[in-house]
């Protein structure tokens, strides 16, 4: 792998300018909110929705590269929950927050190894080998835990979740750190070229020399291992592990991928569009409590603020073009 | 962590474990089927093991039938159309949703299998004999105790379950109900975590943003109680919660004085009884037509039965059940 040159500052600009549009989209769910709720700009509020968007970020930011490549990772609900109950077990059993981190990581790897060998040693489409890997862990985690819920682990452990550093909540850390040490990689490494070159044309990718089987192995590897990751964020912050957590954690990890403006055909798409998606349907649930929103309006209102979302997207592209 | 560490060992014997995964062969004596909702909430895994005590104490042969998808209609649907085939003598059934099972509960009856109907009521049909207990009932009962608790003063939450859902519905009228009782106590919010404890956890972090004074907290399930009492812990504030199920979990807070209560009309049991009834009724003994089981809040003062692992427990005495 080789780090390429260039001016920093000057494709961090370009990063900015690229996310334009979603930009706007927050601002104006910000404003909105701000009008609407006089708690909604507190200092402990926008803390409070940074480390709730932290754990969906994580899990959001591994699966970016798998669809930057043009593939998709369906298993890493699956994937969380499976290396949540593992690592909770060793936590349990050890009381060292040491060993039930590599668990949780080792396991969430292993997971994703899995996957990046059935797509490339075994030619599966990625959805359907990731659909069946889902079903594995699933069926896995279930008999494994048979209904029980694991609890109660380590103080120090806890703190990955629930620790704060300098008056920061440690997720909002991690969260950040991952987007940079991700942001390089894409951007500033040859090996994170060759991910955007196998998603846009795996063929011209690999006539111009990029190990494509290699890269795709690399990228399920890693978002299996950020699920293992947001998995010990999980653990950490609610101090319990069942089966079926990561489940409801699929569809809006997927959903922060898209609305962040990657393409599910590949080659498109930045880490910074996946923190922002994540905020976005993070701000919409802190809007909705916060708002008091019925129970029956919520799946609607979240509805119309994902599609407004992206509408003004492509509406503030439209015309940037029209400009130039 | 012994049971954990079995099922380790079964599952690194997959081959082994896939084929004693087959439902087992019916046993001696009658054979029974037993249908459940889902391999993940553990009230079904209460369920499950308390008609297994009672097949094992009325010596008979039983199979539990459990959709892979929880709570999956399509899945139950064609569980109940291979059962058919296998014909066993009597069947007890949790019906995954109460309305849409009915053309399934009807297939059943034109195949002449008699049927003990536990848990959620069926919409239609014919049964031997319904076992349950009321949702209402129960939510009422336990927001009681926690207002109790509160001297009849102060702020109170609801953490609704899952939109639609028969059981969330019911648990929240009789929260409401309770509430409407107690002049002094204001419901400030009545917001939905879907019965998940990370979404709990975020829903309760962003109402104390809004509301500086949160005294009690109800919550459909206890997996959203203890989710909302780690917002709690987090913000470093203190309020009274309690929960429904009276899992090992929550009776594990109750102990040590974290959760105030959790409501139950015990899972256990009304596996236990559905089995006996199904049982005595192949054997023409008297079955009562519906049994109701009370609600009951368990606390600080009585979780003694609650505490023991529900796969230790036995089955109470028929005559003990049937008057209680």
């Amino acid at each position: 792998m080789r780090v390429t040159r260039g001016n920093l500052l000057e494709s961090m600009r370009e990063a900015f300018a690229r996310l334009g549009g979603r930009l706007a989209a927050v601002i104006l769910i910000f404003v909105v909110l701000g009008l609407a709720s006089d708690v909604f700009l507190t200092q402990n509020n926008l803390l409070n929705v940074l480390r709730q968007a932290a754990l969906l970020f994580l899990i959001a930011s591994g699966l970016t590269l798998v669809i930057l490549t043009a593939g998709l990772d369906l298993s890493v609900g699956a994937n969380l929950g499976m290396s949540a109950c593992l690592a909770a077990s060793v936590l349990k059993a050890t009381g060292s927050p040491f060993l039930g981190v590599l668990t949780g990581v080792a396991s969430g790897l292993a997971t994703g190894l899995a996957n990046g060998l059935l797509v490339t040693a075994l030619r599966i489409p990625p959805f359907i080998a990731t659909y069946g890997m889902l079903w594995v862990l699933h069926g896995l985690s279930y008999y494994y835990m048979a209904g029980d819920t694991i609890y109660g682990f380590p103080p120090g452990f806890r703190e990955i979740g629930s620790g704060y550093l300098f008056g920061l909540p440690v997720p909002i850390y991690l969260m950040f750190v991952f987007l940079a040490i991700g942001w390089l990689f894409l951007e500033r490494t040859t090996w994170g070229q060759e991910v955007y070159a196998v998603g846009a044309n795996p063929v011209a990718a690999r006539l111009s020399g990029v190990p494509v089987r290699r890269r795709l192995v690399l990228v399920y590897t890693v978002s299996g291992g950020m699920a293992g990751l947001a998995a010990l964020v999980y653990l950490a912050r609610l101090n319990s592990a069942e089966a079926d957590i990561g489940e409801p954690l699929l569809l809006p990890a997927i959903a922060a991928v898209l609305i962040g403006g990657a393409s599910l055909f590949g080659g498109v798409g930045t880490l910074g569009g996946t923190l922002i998606g994540a905020l976005i349907l993070t701000l919409v649930l802190n809007g909705m409590n916060l708002l008091e929103v019925n129970a029956n309006w919520q799946p609607l209102v979240t509805g119309a603020m994902v599609l407004i979302g992206v509408l003004l997207d492509m509406w503030t592209r439209r015309r940037a073009e029209e400009k130039s | 962590m012994k049971a954990k560490i079995k099922r380790t060992l079964q599952i690194t014997m997959l081959a082994a474990a896939l084929i004693s995964a087959a439902p087992a062969a019916f046993g001696a004596g009658e054979k029974l089927a037993v249908f459940t909702k889902n391999n993940t909430n553990p009230f079904f895994q209460a369920v499950r093991l308390g008609a297994d005590s009672a097949a094992k104490q009325m010596k008979v042969g039983l199979t539990q039938f459990v959709p892979t998808k929880p709570d999956s209609i399509p899945e139950q649907m064609s569980q109940m159309e291979d059962v058919i085939v296998k014909k066993p003598d009597a069947i007890v059934l949790v019906p995954v949703d109460y309305k849409a099972m009915v053309p399934g509960v009807e297939k059943l009856n034109a195949a002449g299998i008699p049927l003990v109907n536990i848990v959620d009521r069926s919409a239609g049909g014919k049964f031997v004999s319904y076992v349950g207990a009321d949702d209402y009932v129960l939510g009422m009962v336990t927001a009681r105790y926690l207002i109790k608790a509160m001297k009849g003063k102060g702020n109170v939450v609801i953490m609704e379950g899952v939109r639609g859902s028969l059981t969330s519905a019911d648990r929240v009228r009789g929260f409401n109900a309770a509430i409407k009782e107690a002049p002094g106590v204001k419901l400030v919010a009545s917001q939905p975590a879907n019965f998940q404890r990370l979404q709990a956890l975020q829903v309760m972090e962003n109402l104390m943003q809004s509301h500086p004074a949160i005294d009690g907290v109800l919550a459909a399930n206890d997996a959203m109680a203890l989710g909302a009492l780690e917002a709690l812990d987090g913000a470093k504030r203190k309020a009274l919660a309690v929960g429904i199920n009276a899992t090992k979990e929550g009776v594990d807070a109750i102990k040590a004085g974290r959760m105030l209560a959790s409501g139950d009309y015990n899972g256990f049991v009304q596996g236990c009884l559905g089995t006996m009834i199904a049982v005595r009724t192949l054997r023409k003994q008297p079955v009562p037509k519906e049994v109701l089981l009370p609600a009951v809040v368990v606390d600080k003062t009585n979780y003694g039965p609650y505490d023991l692992p529900v796969d230790q427990r036995s089955c109470p005495k028929w005559e003990e059940m049937v008057k209680g």
